[in-house]
């Protein structure tokens, strides 16, 4: 479905109301990872208010689209989507991190109503989306499957058994993203140990490859539908990032990746966000 | 016990075919393993899958089915299972008590002349330190199929141990009753509880034939579900007898030993203990018969053993 000009309104206001969820959120809890929880904001916000067929009243709905945050440290961005989009109250954020939480530090599917898989260590997400894909043919269902994965986190072996898998097995159903923020907790991706060129790699794997401006609700839109189309092969999103985009002094910082802002960061970060 | 020989994966495949024909949500995922699923796989070419070498790919793929319904099986060499993919063993499967049955293969020393790569002697202590798995170990083909049955019935993760060879011995009858969390005592003796489970089960009893003959009386008991471990038994057993052998084809630490030790001590049951198994070591190449020699497992060895212990405490 083409995107209206009033549709990225409203995405770009529901992401700039994530963004305050995921500064307030950390600071509150004094730790977590704003850096890539703001570089995937706008992909997860297009996801959950535009494209996927969900119903926060029914979590369990079998008929549902799923989402498996691969980069689980990015919770703190799906946890806010989910507020927002109405599975539990938005107060429960503050509760980020703490014991006894629904909100733990990685999504937890036992403990979050909307979080359909288990994640935290990377590279184990693509595989048990592949199993959904696989099930939701199996059944003759028409869910969709989408699966956001770090650039960084391509460096893992596993991802790339489950690309060939999903090749293998014309996972036509299933749609990944790759937030490509081009920053890793030690460094620049391409300095630690560069998965370049992501493009043509997935390519090699068998899949169709997009690439889009991951900060840009008509392209991530317009990308979700093209995959939609793809026959026969999984589609890659390769979303090209700001690692903290919308906090000027977090943006393309690797420092940011796995600290909390202080109080005083907060309120700053905050302003940037009106 | 008969003479008859067969090998746990056979009886493995061919319930899990009936269990297919019952039940269409059963799927199988293999990572270039599907032999161990037998038929079912030529029968249900639609619900069996192949990753190719890639476990923990295998596990993921399962634990996604299984979130939409699906019992799904996988299958590897114990190690490759247990250990390759632990992590996703762990963080898919059993964190959210997914109803995955997880079969690890050639366990023991069944595999044999592959060497110590394959030589599965530390997959329990693994699994076992996870919470919610049930773990299975049966003790022969004819039990290994009314497992399968009953692990299907259950709905939650089970790992299972499988062997794998022809020449297998036989202890049970298709209509023995396997019950998850039962122990079962095959033979009443005063002097000495002996618990035992998968291939150990079998030198056990032979062990306990050699030692009746010397005037030695031990109870045997087949302790098929490492987890849960039958506390009710246990109590019952060593209310009476206060010598406790354990023997695994397994490392002595986190299996059925460690498990039976950790429930009898905290409970004060005050017991002599002797935990038989392989001892701290990598497995190595041999045939089975030739590594229980060396790791003094055999049924003389553990007649042997247990004499020792015996008296030496009394």
């Amino acid at each position: 479905m083409a995107i209206t000009k009033e549709k990225v309104e409203e995405l770009s206001e529901i992401a700039r109301r994530i963004r305050r969820h995921i500064i307030e959120m950390t600071a509150e809890a004094g730790s977590g990872h704003p850096g890539g929880s703001l570089s995937c904001t706008d992909i997860l916000v297009t996801l959950y208010f535009h494209v996927m067929k969900v119903d926060p009243k029914n979590p369990n709905w079998p008929e549902r689209d799923r989402f498996v945050l691969s980069k689980g440290h990015a919770a703190p961005a799906l946890y806010a989507v989910l507020a927002e989009k109405g599975y539990f109250p938005t107060e429960e954020l503050k509760t980020l991190r703490k014991i006894d939480s629904m909100l733990q530090g990685h999504p937890d599917m036992k403990n979050t109503p909307g979080v359909d898989m288990t994640t935290g260590s990377l590279g184990q997400g693509l595989s048990s989306a592949n199993g959904m894909a696989i099930a939701g043919k199996l059944d003759g269902k028409d869910y969709r499957v989408y699966v956001l994965l770090g650039d960084g986190e391509l460096e893992e072996g596993q991802v790339w058994e489950a690309a060939m898998a999903a090749a293998h097995y014309k996972l036509d159903n299933l749609t990944a993203f790759v937030d490509h923020n081009g920053l890793q907790i030690d460094g620049p991706i391409t300095q630690v140990m560069s998965p370049e060129i992501i493009q043509e790699k997935f390519r090699a794997f068998g899949w169709h490859v997009i690439d889009v401006d991951g900060h840009d609700f008509e392209e991530i839109a317009g990308a979700i539908e093209e995959a939609k189309n793809i026959k026969g092969r999984p589609t890659v999103i390769v979303a090209k990032t700001v690692k903290g985009k919308g906090v000027p002094y977090m943006e393309n910082q690797v420092d940011w990746h796995g600290k909390a802002p202080s109080r005083e960061q907060a309120e700053e970060a905050l302003k940037s966000l009106i | 016990m008969s003479e008859l020989k067969k090998s746990t994966r056979t009886s493995f495949a061919e319930a899990l075919l009936e269990v297919g024909e019952k039940n269409s949500n059963v799927v199988v995922v293999a990572a270039d393993s599907a032999s161990r699923y037998g038929d079912f796989v030529k029968r249900f070419p639609e619900r069996s899958f192949n990753v190719g070498i890639a476990e923990q790919t295998m596990v993921g793929v399962a634990a996604g089915l299984a979130l939409s319904g699906k019992i799904p099986a996988v299958t590897s060499y114990a190690n490759f299972l247990a250990f390759r993919a632990i992590e996703q063993v762990r963080v898919d499967v059993a964190t959210a008590n997914l109803n995955v049955k997880m079969i690890g293969t050639d366990t023991g020393f069944s595999s044999a002349w592959l060497g110590f790569t394959h030589l599965a002697l530390e997959d329990v202590a693994a699994v076992r330190a996870l919470p919610n798995i049930v773990i299975i170990d049966p003790a022969d083909a004819m039990e290994a199929y009314s497992a399968t049955k009953a692990m299907f019935d259950y709905i939650g993760p089970v790992y299972m141990r499988l062997r794998g060879r022809k020449d297998e011995p036989v202890i049970f009858t298709k209509e023995d009753k396997f019950e998850i969390g039962k122990g079962r005592v095959l033979v009443e003796g005063k002097d000495v509880l002996i618990v035992a489970c998968g291939g150990a089960l079998y030198d056990s009893l032979k062990a306990a034939e050699i030692l009746r003959l010397k005037g030695i009386y031990a109870t045997v008991v087949n302790m098929a579900t490492v987890r849960p471990v039958d506390k009710k038994l246990l109590t019952e057993l060593t209310s009476y007898l206060d010598k406790v052998v354990t023997v695994e084809h397994h490392n002595i630490t986190g299996g059925l030993g460690s498990a039976v030790a950790e429930f009898l001590a905290e409970k004060g049951s005050g017991v002599k203990f002797l935990r038989m198994g392989v001892k701290d070591r990598f497995g190595t190449a041999g045939s089975e018969e030739m590594l229980k020699r060396h790791f003094g497992l055999d049924s003389g060895a553990i007649a042997e053993t247990v004499e020792n212990f015996i008296k030496e405490i009394s």
